[in-house]
């Protein structure tokens, strides 16, 4: 029997030949700009976590008194909202050509997790913000929180444990849930368009 | 963006029998909505059209 390590390279090899973890080529219908949205996503995340390892690099008030760090802030934050703009219509595109189809379940999923993990991993972020702003969301926010029962898990009151979630842990599950994401979708390949109804497109012809 | 439109102040609201939201949330929900409409149609930048789609 082999090492773990021999499993795990057979077992990558099997279901992610290098051929398909970084293709050529990809199908003609792939020139439709509806498939640059997941790209376009992937993009804004990158420019978050860039932007956001240089504020945690300088601190959550940072921004308050330099701007510089007003300038970083504006990024981290409008590279969030691109996030979710871009985001949102890569879900209605994909919803739209049913891209669960053809083994794809997996892939659906995991972009489905994704999206509700990045609400909280954006929420945490605004009661990071060290203003009033933050407090009020704070405050407000703690009352859901109770209403759901998780107030003692999730204190959004206690500034170090939601920065710690804001800046570590959700991320590193976004990140995850993103790479496991776009490893599905390079094993099982970007969903076609929906088929042609023939019958419809018959209907609709002109009669002689 | 802010030379354009203040964005200090309190945000307007359409408030129409339940429904309720901010104006700029509006604007955004708009825009993606007629970017989702153009992208359905436009091709991606730099792509070119297959041989077989003529």
């Amino acid at each position: 029997m082999s090492s773990w390590t021999g499993r795990v390279r057979e077992f990558g090899l099997r279901n992610l030949p290098p051929e398909r973890l970084l293709p050529d080529s990809q199908p003609a219908y792939m020139t439709s700009a509806i498939y640059l949205f997941g790209a376009l996503t992937i993009g804004a995340l990158a420019t978050i976590i860039a932007s956001g390892t240089i504020l945690a690099l300088k601190g959550p008030t940072w921004w308050h008194v330099q701007s510089i760090g007003h300038f970083f802030n504006s990024i981290h934050l409008w590279s969030v909202e691109l996030f979710f703009f871009f985001m949102v219509i890569h879900l209605w595109g994909k919803f739209w050509m049913a891209a669960w189809r053809g083994g794809r379940a997996r892939v659906w999923m995991t972009g489905t997790i994704t999206f509700l993990v990045a609400i909280p991993c954006a929420f945490t972020g605004y009661i990071s913000q060290q203003n009033f702003d933050a407090q009020w969301i704070a405050t407000q926010g703690k009352d859901g929180m109770n209403s759901l029962g998780v107030g003692a898990f999730f204190n959004v009151l206690n500034f170090g444990q939601m920065y710690s979630y804001h800046i570590l842990l959700l991320p590193i599950a976004v990140v995850a849930l993103v790479s496991l994401h776009i490893l599905l979708v390079r094993r099982h390949g970007i969903v076609p368009p929906l088929p042609f109804d023939d019958s419809v497109a018959a209907a609709s012809e002109p009669k002689p | 963006m802010g030379s354009i439109v203040d964005l200090n102040g309190r945000a307007s609201y359409v408030h129409w029998h339940f429904f309720l939201m901010s104006v700029p949330n509006l604007v955004v929900v708009a825009l993606m909505l007629i970017v989702f409409a153009l992208a359905l149609y436009l091709r991606a930048p730099g792509a070119r059209r297959p041989k077989d789609d003529k």
